[in-house]
């Protein structure tokens, strides 16, 4: 009598522990996808914005064909890009191509000066730095995930869960921030 | 860091349970028998004034401070910040209100991340420039994803609830006094005691409620650097805040610690009794981060 209940009990805790390590695991896995998804949210709305850019920029910067040139390809090579390090590299090569021809903008005081442009330089930079947060969280999440499937005891569950190690999303930017160390 | 931090305010909030346990204890020994019949009152007091801070803490807080609740078409450059924080932090989007000051200052309230309020008085928005405003912004933000609007709520509250509660007490003895002779506990050391534990629980209790709101400051610090991984713009923000003299007009002492900056005039209070740790401690703690 007495070693059945034990048994039961022992039992009953063990699945328990194991419903507890899955669970992790797909969370984790959820929250990666919810962040991919917010990266791609943010990349759609700044490449909705591109146009509208170009032709504000043309209308007073005529001569600056090859900035234009770039941001157009750039723009072009981000939506066929399907793959994590794909729309990565794509990402970044946006990223730059925008900085450029804003920097084209800045020899047109005109240009600089007129309220459409000034709403869209506006509107670019918070969604860059949207861009970089959805990029930050999506491989803050990626690193817990990573950790875990990798690490005991949520290692041994890896295969039950259907979960594996997820690609980070590393865009080649010298002006990124890096993570600072906090100390007190 | 953060888990120590985290543990420390359990301590504090523990003690202040301790602390309540204490009023009432002594109040019971002080009245004997005749006592306990007041208790179940006020400790429901205490209770309904808790309860209600966790359900009405961000429209009771908004209406203390005069704040006016907007909409994204009345500010989108605000909006897109918060947006960013939002994205960086995995959190809801809050809601967002704007107080009609000159003074620079910010607060966040709310009992958990889905209720949650973000306000900016009007001079902090043109005083700050976009990373600033970013760096404020993480501040308020990580109050909310630490529960640091529902913990000092409570703790306000619960401070509240015991000064009033010593208060009321002590006004029964003054005028009960002859009552207590036929009280079954008429130990003179234990009068004296809890005369004395009635007498300073109200200054604990504040105390408490300071040092608990201190150690927010200083994680929710930590925290925002951890969202923008950008210590430089909320340190400067800070040193705009810092240079700053004038102080937000709606100043009072319950919603004091709800605000990035202290809205009451530093010097006078002591450091024991501040609310915030010095700013100058918060600049140098953000630049040993960069």
């Amino acid at each position: 009598m007495k070693t059945s209940v034990i048994v039961i009990v022992v039992v009953a805790l063990l699945v328990i522990y194991v419903i507890a390590q899955y669970n992790k695991l797909v969370r984790l896995n959820v929250t990666v996808d919810e962040a991919f998804a917010q990266i791609e949210v943010q990349l759609k709305r700044r490449s909705d914005l591109i146009p509208n850019l170009v032709e504000t920029v043309k209308g007073y910067a005529t001569h600056e064909k090859d900035a234009f040139e770039k941001v157009v390809q750039a723009r072009a090579a981000a939506t066929t890009a399907s793959s994590v390090p794909a729309i990565a590299a794509a990402d970044g090569a946006l990223t730059q191509a925008l900085r450029g021809l804003l920097a084209v903008a800045e020899a047109y005081p005109d240009l600089k000066a007129s309220a459409n442009f000034l709403s869209l330089q506006e509107e670019l930079s918070t969604t860059e730095n949207k861009v970089s947060f959805a990029r930050q969280f999506y491989n803050d999440n990626v690193r817990s995930l990573n950790t875990a499937v990798k690490t005991i005891p949520t290692s041994f569950f890896v295969g039950l869960a259907k979960v594996d190690a997820r690609d980070f999303y590393e865009v080649d930017d010298p002006q990124d921030r890096k993570a600072p160390t906090v100390k007190f | 860091m953060q888990a120590s931090n985290r543990r420390k305010t359990i301590g504090l909030l523990m003690g202040m349970a301790v602390l309540i346990w204490l009023v009432a204890y002594a109040a019971m020994t002080y009245f004997g028998a005749t006592g306990i019949g007041v208790m179940p009152f006020a400790v429901g007091i205490a209770l309904i004034s808790v309860w209600g801070s966790y359900y009405a803490s961000d429209s009771l807080v908004v209406r203390m401070t005069g704040a006016r609740v907007i909409e994204e078409s009345e500010n989108p450059k605000l909006f897109g910040l918060i947006q960013e924080v939002i994205i960086a932090s995995g959190l809801p989007m809050p809601k967002v209100a704007i107080v009609q000051d000159t003074a620079p200052n910010a607060f966040a309230t709310g009992r958990n991340p889905e209720h949650a309020l973000i306000a900016f008085t009007t001079g902090i928005l043109e005083a700050m420039d976009r990373e600033q405003l970013q760096g404020v912004i993480a501040h308020e933000m990580s109050h909310v994803g630490n529960r640091d609007t529902l913990v000092s709520a409570i703790a306000a509250t619960t401070a509240g609830a015991i000064a009033l509660l010593s208060d009321f007490l002590m006004r029964m003895m003054w005028f009960g006094g002859g009552r207590r002779d036929r009280g079954s506990n008429s130990n003179p050391i234990a009068l004296l005691l809890s005369l004395f534990v009635l007498i300073l629980a109200p200054i604990a209790a504040v105390l408490l409620r300071s040092a608990i709101s201190r150690r927010r400051e200083a994680l929710a610090d930590a925290t925002a650097v951890s969202f923008t991984r950008n210590p430089a713009g909320l340190r400067s923000a800070l040193e705009v805040l810092a240079a700053d003299s004038t102080v937000v007009r709606a100043k009072s002492n319950a919603v004091a610690h709800i605000w990035i900056e202290s809205p009451l005039d530093a010097s006078s209070v002591s450091k024991l009794f501040a609310t915030h740790p010095p700013i100058q401690e918060r600049i140098a703690a953000l630049r040993a981060m960069e």
